[in-house]
């Protein structure tokens, strides 16, 4: 019965437009394939290299923007790739910016404060630490690996194994 | 110039569509593992196909250096322990990103969305940015390739 209501909606919701996109922009295999395309062009074409496969990345990019901040108006000497050396990388600024356009659009920006905020930060500090120990975050271990990184692959491996890990782990303490 | 003004586009759009598809690459693998759910895990098995398509297709077309062959030229680690820190650094990634609920890209989205926790968290993330070019990463320089 709910098969059949959904099949209808559907069919409705065929001509217009802004629906059918809507579906679209929901759906993670899109999302994917959008960012491996932008990745290949943002790294060929628009400037995002020298480092490979380096279009999309944010903590890579994160670590670029924060030195590249630090070196500009502290007169620091911090490590900073060749892409973003000169101008910053915005990459960060970008992602903000649009999933906060994306919850106003949507109706579903909203300040939630779930508690264990120490915790998260560090959380936050040794993710990204282990991101850059291994050369990128999981987005960007994901775009390396198909660009045929060995090493992306083995981080690849890792990051797998230790998502296992953390949920077995946490399922079990919740049992407990 | 044109790569402040491509790398913010890029991030536009990559932000956009992440908040509406509520995407996270490390949720892929944790959704399945807790309650068989394969949407997330479609996602991240897309981004991998389709980058291979694209590197693969940029070859030819852009005649550069990229995605020669299967495995590219310079990014073999040298030795055993190269590839341990390696695997090694990304279970801690892996461990410690499922530990606080997401992927780095998908707390830059919470925190668009309005997620407190998710702003502690880059605080924590942009801090350890900067201590880890100052101090660790001159320490350990060698280890990785």
């Amino acid at each position: 019965m709910t098969a059949g209501t959904a099949t209808r909606q559907r069919k409705s919701a065929e001509g217009n437009f802004g629906v059918r996109t809507g579906r679209w922009a929901r759906s993670a295999i899109v999302y994917g394939i959008v960012v491996a395309v932008l990745a290949g062009v943002a790294g060929q074409w628009l400037g995002v290299s020298p480092p490979a496969a380096y279009g999309i990345c944010s903590a890579c990019h994160g670590r670029d923007l924060s030195n590249w901040i630090l070196n500009h108006s502290e007169g620091a000497r911090l490590f900073v790739t060749a892409a973003g050396a000169s101008w910053p990388l915005l990459t960060v600024v970008g992602l903000v910016l649009g999933s906060f356009l994306a919850s106003i659009r949507n109706e579903e920006f909203a300040s939630i404060n779930l508690g264990g905020n120490v915790r998260q930060f560090a959380f936050g500090a040794v993710v990204m630490c282990a991101a850059l120990f291994v050369g990128g975050c999981p987005t960007r271990i994901i775009i390396r690996t198909g660009y045929g990184d060995l090493a992306g692959v083995l981080a690849l491996g890792g990051v797998a194994t230790g998502v296992v890990i953390a949920t077995l782990s946490l399922r079990w303490a919740a049992r407990r | 110039m044109i790569v402040s003004f491509s790398s913010l586009a890029v991030g536009l759009i990559v932000g956009y569509l992440a908040q509406r598809s509520r995407m996270c690459t490390i949720g892929g693998l944790r959704d399945y593992v807790l309650v068989r759910d394969t949407a997330l895990l479609k996602g991240v098995g897309a981004m991998l196909l389709g980058s291979w398509v694209v590197f693969g297709a940029l070859h030819p077309i852009a005649s550069s250096d990229v995605g020669r062959g299967l495995i590219a030229a310079g990014t073999t680690p040298t030795g055993l322990r190269a590839v341990a820190a390696i695997v090694l650094g990304g279970l801690v990634l892996g461990l410690v990103a499922t530990l606080s609920g997401a992927c780095p890209l998908r707390q830059h989205v919470l925190a668009g969305q309005g997620r407190v926790g998710a702003w502690a968290f880059l605080a924590g993330f942009y801090l350890a940015a900067v201590v880890y070019t100052s101090w660790i990463s001159p320490s350990i320089g060698s280890w990785v390739i």
